[in-house]
């Protein structure tokens, strides 16, 4: 069978050319002026640059703010709704489906679905008016940024709650039998035997929203285009405006590069979550 | 059963509250869509059942010409990805290989670059190879993630099949094809189905990539959605673009009802 090794080849291939051989353009890019009046040699200029842009450290910045709300939002939430609802049964089966429903739909659409939402004569609007809040995501960075908030954890509290629900659902249930004909409580219950056993879907939960919303895009484009002024603007927003709003290509490139490294390290840190005792398959 | 009728009931409301949080923004989306520009405007959470944004977005050449690039695309998507995938996959499941890890590394790499840092290298490839803005092209680019999504998922199918069924094959003097073709696809085919499913998801809903490696010809509809967003003023295609959300929603609606217990696999490691 050793002789099949090839089959890979045609995958592989594919794979390089739209995974691999663009990093090269991209480190060639960074260190030239490259689409400008003259494309000269600058070296790590642009590298040097980033260190002092504030622009993208407020991206960066905002980024992690981001990521650190949605996390204490979301990995809670998907927790507790994944405690109520992982049992089988025809109400439980309707709040999972609702739940999971957000994570299916493109993330242009999620945004647009909220950009309705959010407008001025919007539900949310209306609502907020009527305790006595006036509400308007184009003048109010605040509000913006929470919306935003919001909406992601609308979207992607499904995940959370997917991998939970399916923990729930693998665990052997006769110690929690056991545990509750010796007069244990629930909250015991799950303190000491639920909780050690979601310490690997947990740790894997909270990586893979943390990579997923360092790479934020769509969703927050749609809703505020990165405004009011540059207030809600996130890495990617900023890149690409540098890269094909402004056409800088190459300190479009020397910025990816440095995202990409930092997207990478936190791969790095799943893989090993990952497979560690695991298995790769 | 006193007791009991209390918790369903609390349960029920609780259900109740869920759902209408979940899926009121859909609601929403599908309400503007039915509603004239004038309910539009006062925010109506009733649609005056105005077909109008319906049957631009299927008059409308750019709505349907977009709605059309995706679903060619998408499908380009998956017959290409299954092709190259399952082989690989394959070779995957049933052979160890030095740096196996490092290679899977990789995989989760590609499926984890951001869309922005690939999408400048992209448009100067494709535009020196002659295949920007072509379907070709989309398909090309989606396959760095669809490839890592698909060899993983089909991998994980192969594991449960039994390799004594391959030694006995092949003892049997079965070329790699007739295998292929006699055994391994038809006791694959779950795995198939699923990985078609989230191939079609992934590329059905990505927009970042489309809106930069195509422009007109083969523009998906998610590309021109954002196009429509980004314009000024689009406050008065609301109707129209949130018909085009819906459309978008369909497929991921046919998942959640198909294959809901294949749900975690596809996306725990699709998303990786």
């Amino acid at each position: 069978m050793r002789n099949y090794v090839w089959l890979f080849a045609p995958a592989l291939t594919i794979l390089l050319i739209v995974g691999l051989v663009p990093i090269f353009p991209l480190v060639n890019y960074s260190v030239q002026t490259p689409f400008q009046e003259e494309n000269k040699f600058v070296g790590l200029d642009h590298f040097r640059k980033i260190y002092s842009d504030s622009r993208w450290f407020n991206a960066i910045h905002r980024n992690l703010l981001f990521s650190m709300i949605i996390l204490a939002i979301e990995i809670p939430l998907g927790l507790v709704l994944a405690y109520f609802f992982h049992r089988p049964g025809v109400l439980n089966s309707v709040a999972s489906a609702a739940i999971i429903l957000p994570a299916l739909f493109p993330y242009i659409s999620i945004g647009l679905m909220w950009r309705l939402m959010a407008a001025t004569v919007g539900p949310l609007g209306k609502i907020l008016h009527m305790i006595g809040i006036e509400y308007n995501i184009a003048v109010n960075a605040t509000q913006a940024f929470a919306t935003i908030i919001i909406m992601d954890v609308w979207h992607w509290t499904s995940l959370a709650f997917l991998v939970f629900s399916a923990a729930f659902a693998a665990m052997d249930p006769t110690p929690i039998m056991a545990a509750r004909t010796e007069g244990a409580t629930r909250w015991q219950i799950f303190r000491y035997i639920q909780l050690p056993n979601l310490m690997f879907p947990l740790l894997f939960v909270i990586l893979l929203r943390l990579i997923d919303s360092l790479r934020i895009f769509d969703e927050a484009f749609v809703l505020t285009s990165g405004g009011p002024g540059f207030s809600t603007e996130f890495v990617s927003q900023y890149i690409r405006n540098v890269a094909l709003e402004q056409w800088n290509f190459g300190y479009g490139a020397a910025l990816s590069l440095v995202y990409l490294f930092m997207i990478i390290v936190l791969c790095v840190m799943v893989m090993n979550i990952l497979t560690r005792g695991r298995g790769v398959l | 059963m006193n007791k009991l009728s209390i918790k369903n009931v609390l349960a029920f409301i609780a259900v109740v509250f869920i759902v209408i949080v979940f899926a009121f923004p859909i609601y929403f989306t599908i309400v503007t869509s039915l509603s004239s520009r004038a309910f539009i405007s006062q925010g109506s959470i009733i649609p005056d059942m105005h077909l109008g944004n319906w049957v631009d977005l299927f008059t409308l050449p750019r709505w349907y010409n977009a709605i059309r690039n995706s679903i060619i695309i998408a499908a380009g998507c998956v017959a290409v990805g299954l092709l190259l995938s399952i082989p690989a996959a394959y070779v995957f499941s049933r052979i160890k290989f030095g740096g196996d890890r490092h290679f899977f590394f990789w995989l989760l790499t590609n499926r984890m670059a951001p869309p922005v840092v690939l999408s400048i290298p992209y448009l100067i490839m494709f535009k020196t190879f002659g295949i920007w803005d072509t379907h070709y092209g989309a398909v090309l680019a989606y396959m760095v993630f669809n490839i890592p999504i698909a060899i993983w998922l089909l991998a994980s199918f192969i594991v449960t099949i039994p390799r004594e069924i391959d030694y006995a094959a092949f003892l049997d003097g079965y070329s790699l094809w007739t295998y292929f073709r006699k055994i391994l696809l038809p006791a694959l085919r779950p795995g198939i189905a699923v990985t078609a499913f989230f191939i079609w998801m992934y590329s059905w809903n990505e927009m970042f990539l489309a809106s930069v490696i195509t422009s007109a010809n083969a523009k998906t509809l998610t590309a021109e959605l954002l196009t429509t967003v980004g314009r000024l003023g689009w406050g008065i295609e609301y109707g129209v673009a949130a018909a085009g959300a819906v459309v978008t929603l369909i497929p991921g609606l046919i998942l959640l009802y198909w294959a809901r217990r294949y749900l975690i696999k596809g996306f725990t490691f699709g998303r990786l």
